[in-house]
């Protein structure tokens, strides 16, 4: 067994290692994981914290479980997805401590090929078998008028879609703890089930803008001249636009949709991480390890992706993380402004929006929580991001 | 020697840097003295303390993670530790001035070339506009810069990096210093630009009369062009000699490594000599004498190990820190050790 | 510059193009209302008015043609040529704009300079704090907050909630018209100020910690020069450097926040213009703003690359690429 732990002692810390423990030395970024897992918790199991249907109701004697029944196949979406990343977060660890690092990296591709490939089907075959369903019973009026005998709701007992204009533009009170909006429905529940949007927003839109930012600044970077000049105008005039202007732009032309936003945001942000790649590649063309690749004969594909990319993806997650907030941001804009999801789809940004009622009165707890709900998961995001900047600088420097 | 033919003395400098790591003491007890008009030389490896030594003369070292502890730095009878910022400031680039290593990055790329020289005349010596201007051209041409009239509007980008150093010591010697420290002025040079610049500085010191601390970790400029020599390791002088009796016959073990490593021309050999080992991190010296893990004496001999041994005067002009130096220990020493 | 203009015009009619539907069945409505045939005869006929039927290179090349002619046809909503509401909104934003870009750059500067000097200190983790909090501040949301808790009955009335003006406005002199004004203005500025200002602070301060830290800075030190004649004359003046291309980045960022902010505080300019015409779909409109959008940032680069180059002596008016 000691020369297993030699072994290990022998690989030394990778880059990786490196950066994940200088990030997590200032306790300020702990909080702000921490947080961050707060919501993806909140997200992924909003349908368990906020629901107008209860977990387990008697009725007549029987046993119903309308919660579980009335589960839509975006949910099981969500749960999987979660699953396969938390596996896939498992294995990470695991690779660190059991697989040599020479190999770490086509090991830790491997997986997460074989996790879309799982995730990719999930999504399909729950999509075919899982039918939509639509469960309008009112359970609390079961409750309340005796029909049922006994039952659990969730922490929040209140549907994001459901409405009740009889308490409507309620500030916060015992029954709604944050208050109710325009058309009766429960604050604290449509911001749980908003943090969904956000999010999903955030990672597609910015997973999109990365991937295409990365390629497209490989190949201009890597083949330089004619190429490159053309394909710096087309990126000089994407960045001449302003980006909002172009994103409500293109929002105007184009049905309102959540599929819709995080395309557009995801093919209108791409220019910040083209430059960067483009930049690094220049500066890597003519390093002699990539001469070398060259010389080999090795494919260009392999010769972009596994030789040059890894020396230049630091400056990209950074961005990569402020691009989430800024998604985040951007999709809120959009809601506010009306040109992003519609009700009765929760958007933080849409409830921000009914702050100011149409009469002119203020009310000031669907200004405050939904803004604050905004501001956080934007702050700590720019922070997580200032943070591995800070934790991968020094390193480059001290290395250097 | 008598003092007053002394220009500047320190005598027990130590400067330590807190960093998140632990204190760094990078300069330990350093004493030398620097005659009128002659150069002197302080030699190391990278690390070893040379440059901080210098910085610390000019008390440019950066508060609050550096800090001269203690020590006195004697200069035209005053101790420089003790004068106030602004009689300091007076004395930077008027009494003392420095040039530094990187001429490509130590000019302000925004400024032309005589402007900032202008800038240090104007300071130091109430001139008007034209006159200073005047007296910036004529250093370019002292200097070595041909057709100064021109280069004066110049910015440093566009210069070489051999032009840029003579703009640095035109800088530096523009108003006529009693001291020049010289930080590795040569060191990004070519070889070539390297004998020029040198040339150089000894023509201004004739002309000027002035001293110069040569800083350098090259023992063949040493040779060349110093008067007395220091030599520093991991914080601390181990040697200090006139140039001409440091070669011919070197006390201390490392600068009889060092000299031993130099390659020589007429001389077959298979390898290159070397000291085995590397020098030490300034936050973790070794006990005892610093350098008893490379010594061929030290490595082995439990005194160096365990207790530093302080620089001492040997015999006239030459000073030691070694406990096997010959003339080191005294008769009574010797006695109590057997 | 001419092939980017071209290309923003490319962008902006291929998007309006690639969409689903086009603007003469939306004007008609949803079919049903006349009989079949002659809803196809009125849509033959409108699409020829419109010159939707021609191919779309050629429709493209009379857009341009008129598009360089700043005629951008009339708007379907107020049925005036666009090109006149336009002029009556451009100066708006371009005020509302400037005056914030000459508050950020006056009070981010210094800001950025003192916290560097006091690297560490109190000041500089303060106001790094605040900066960074600020930055991330979304700006709808804090119009809002002041909307409710500065303009309104429930708590404070300090200022206006919306509009330029008040209704009297026009029976004032001028200066009470100019301070009943720049009363109106204060929450909109201050708004698209906040966030800009942050980031701007925040660049300064970095460019001025590593110029600080440079070999030249220690070279005019060891010349005898006092710190404040270090700082200004030599570390500032190379931190402007990079703070003048902050103008790319900050410039197209409030033509993009002039949207939210205009149309929380109903001020009537370019922004509000823009959301108006995409609640309303008036493309006419929309494809305007774009390219104007486009074409007044590219102007704005183009005064920061002059700029630049003035600033920087080692750079030549050759157009060199970063």
């Amino acid at each position: 067994m000691s020369t297993k732990s030699q072994v290990r002692e022998s690989w030394g810390t990778s880059y990786g290692q490196m950066v994940w423990r200088e990030f997590f030395k200032s306790r300020l970024n702990t909080a702000c994981m921490i947080f961050i897992i707060f919501l993806f918790a909140a997200a992924v199991l909003a349908p368990f914290l906020a629901n107008d249907k209860p977990f387990v109701i008697r009725i007549g004697g029987q046993l119903h479980f309308p919660l579980f029944g009335d589960l839509q196949p975006n949910d099981y979406c969500v749960f999987l997805a979660a699953i396969v990343g938390f596996c896939q977060l498992l294995l990470v660890l695991r690779n660190h401590r059991r697989v040599e690092p020479s190999i770490r990296g086509r090991v830790f591709w491997r997986q997460v090929s074989i996790n879309t490939v799982i995730m990719v089907t999930g999504i399909i075959l729950i999509f075919i078998f899982v039918p939509r369903r639509l469960d309008a019973t009112d359970y609390k009026s079961m409750v309340a008028s005796g029909k049922a005998t006994s039952a659990y709701f969730a922490p929040v007992p209140y549907g994001y879609a459901r409405t009740d204009l009889k308490s409507r533009e309620q500030p916060p009170g015992r029954e709604h703890w944050l208050g109710t909006d325009d058309v009766g429905s429960d604050v604290l529940c449509r911001l749980i089930h908003g943090s969904r949007i956000s999010l999903s927003v955030g990672f597609v839109a910015v997973g999109l803008s990365t991937v295409i930012g990365i390629i497209i600044g490989a190949i201009l970077g890597y083949f330089g001249g004619k190429v490159d000049f053309l394909g710096m105008r087309v990126v000089e005039i994407m960045m001449a636009i302003p980006t909002f202007f172009l994103i409500i732009t293109i929002v105007a032309f184009f049905p309102r949709s959540l599929f819709n936003i995080m395309i557009v945001i995801g093919i209108t942000s791409w220019t910040e991480d083209a430059r960067f790649i483009r930049a690094e590649f220049f500066r890597l063309r003519n390093q002699d390890f990539v001469q070398a690749a060259v010389s080999l004969g090795l494919p260009l594909r392999s010769i972009l992706f596994r030789h040059m990319l890894p020396n230049g993806i630091a400056p990209v997650l950074v961005n990569a993380t402020f691009g989430i907030a800024g998604a985040i941001f951007i999709e809120a804009a959009l809601s506010f402004l009306g040109f992003g999801v519609a009700p009765p789809m929760p958007s933080w940004g849409q409830m921000l929006s009914l702050g100011v009622s149409t009469t002119g009165r203020f009310l000031w707890w669907l200004t405050l929580f939904p803004g604050m709900a905004i501001f956080f998961t934007v702050l700590t995001y720019n922070l997580v991001g200032e943070a591995l900047r800070d934790a991968i600088d020094p390193r480059l420097r001290k290395a250097a | 020697m008598s003092e007053d033919s002394f220009l500047l003395t320190v005598d027990g400098l130590s400067v330590s840097f807190f960093t998140e790591e632990g204190v760094a003491r990078a300069v330990q007890d350093v004493s030398f003295s620097i005659k009128n008009g002659k150069t002197f030389a302080l030699v190391g490896e990278s690390g070893c303390g040379k440059s901080v030594t210098a910085l610390s003369i000019m008390r440019l070292i950066a508060e609050p993670q550096g800090k001269i502890v203690s020590g006195k730095i004697v200069f035209d009878e005053k101790n420089l530790l003790e004068l106030k910022e602004k009689q300091m400031r007076n004395i930077r680039g008027n009494k003392v001035a420095m040039i530094f290593q990187e001429p490509m990055t130590s000019l302000n790329p925004v400024y032309t070339v005589g402007n900032q020289i202008v800038e240090a005349i104007r300071l130091h010596q109430k001139k008007p506009m034209e006159q200073a201007w005047a007296d910036t051209v004529e250093m370019l041409h002292k200097v070595g810069i041909p057709d100064p009239d021109r280069r004066v509007s110049e910015y440093p980008h566009q210069m070489s990096g051999g032009m840029r150093q003579r703009v640095m010591i035109a800088m530096a010697v523009s108003c006529q210093p009693k001291l020049l420290i010289a930080d590795e002025p040569t060191t990004a040079l070519d070889v070539t630009i390297q004998a020029q610049i040198l040339d150089l500085l000894d023509k201004l010191q004739e002309q000027n009369g002035m001293s110069i601390l040569l800083i350098t970790h090259d023992l063949g400029v040493v040779a060349e062009r110093a008067d007395d020599v220091a030599v520093m390791y991991a914080s601390r002088i181990v040697e200090v000699a006139e140039s001409k009796v440091l070669f011919e016959g070197p006390l201390h073990p490392y600068t009889q490594g060092l000299l031993r490593s130099l390659p020589r021309l007429g001389i077959s050999a298979k390898r290159l000599q070397t000291i085995a080992g590397t020098v030490p991190d300034p936050l973790h010296f070794p006990t005892g004498c610093k350098f008893h893990p490379r010594c061929p004496i030290g490595n082995s001999d439990k005194r160096c190990q365990s207790i530093e041994p302080r620089l001492r005067q040997v015999c006239d002009g030459r000073c030691v820190a070694c406990w096997y130096a010959p003339g080191y220990e005294t008769e009574q020493e010797k006695k109590n050790t057997n | 510059m001419i092939p980017t203009l071209l290309g923003i015009t490319i962008m902006v009619f291929a998007i309006s193009r690639i969409a689903p539907g086009d603007p003469v069945s939306l004007s008609m409505g949803p079919g049903g209302q006349l009989d079949a045939a002659r809803a196809a005869d009125v849509r033959k006929a409108r699409m020829a008015l419109y010159g939707l039927d021609k191919p779309i290179p050629v429709q493209y090349a009379k857009w341009l043609g008129r598009v360089v002619r700043l005629d951008f046809g009339d708007s379907l909503k107020h049925h005036r040529p666009v090109i006149d509401i336009i002029k009556e909104r451009l100066p708006i934003t371009l005020t509302l704009n400037l005056i914030a870009f000459v508050l950020i750059y006056v009070i981010a500067l210094p800001v950025g300079v003192l916290a560097a000097v006091k690297h560490k200190k109190l000041f500089d983790r303060f106001s790094s704090v605040i900066l960074f909090m600020l930055w991330s501040l979304p700006s709808m949301w804090v119009g809002q907050m002041m909307i409710g808790y500065l303009c309104g009955p429930t708590f404070e009335n300090w200022f206006p909630p919306a509009g330029l003006s008040s209704n009297y406005a026009d029976q004032l002199a001028f200066f009470p018209w100019l301070w009943d004004r720049l009363w109106h203005l204060v929450l909109p500025v201050l708004c698209l100020t906040y966030s800009g200002f942050a980031y701007l602070a925040k660049q300064v301060r970095a460019g001025m910690l590593d110029n600080l830290r440079a070999d030249y800075v220690r070279t005019a030190r060891a010349k005898g020069l006092s710190n404040a004649a270090v700082v200004f004359h030599h570390a500032f003046r190379n931190s402007v450097i990079p703070v003048i291309t902050i103008m790319a980045t900050l410039l197209p960022a409030m033509l993009g926040g002039s949207v939210i902010i205009e149309s929380i505080f109903s001020v009537p300019g370019m922004g509000l213009l823009a959301f108006e015409a995409v609640t309303t779909r008036d493309y006419n409109v929309v494809m305007a703003v774009a390219t104007i959008g486009g074409v007044l940032n590219l102007i704005g680069l183009l005064l920061g690359d002059i700029a630049y180059a003035i600033a920087d002596p080692r750079i030549s008016f050759e157009g060199s690429e970063l």
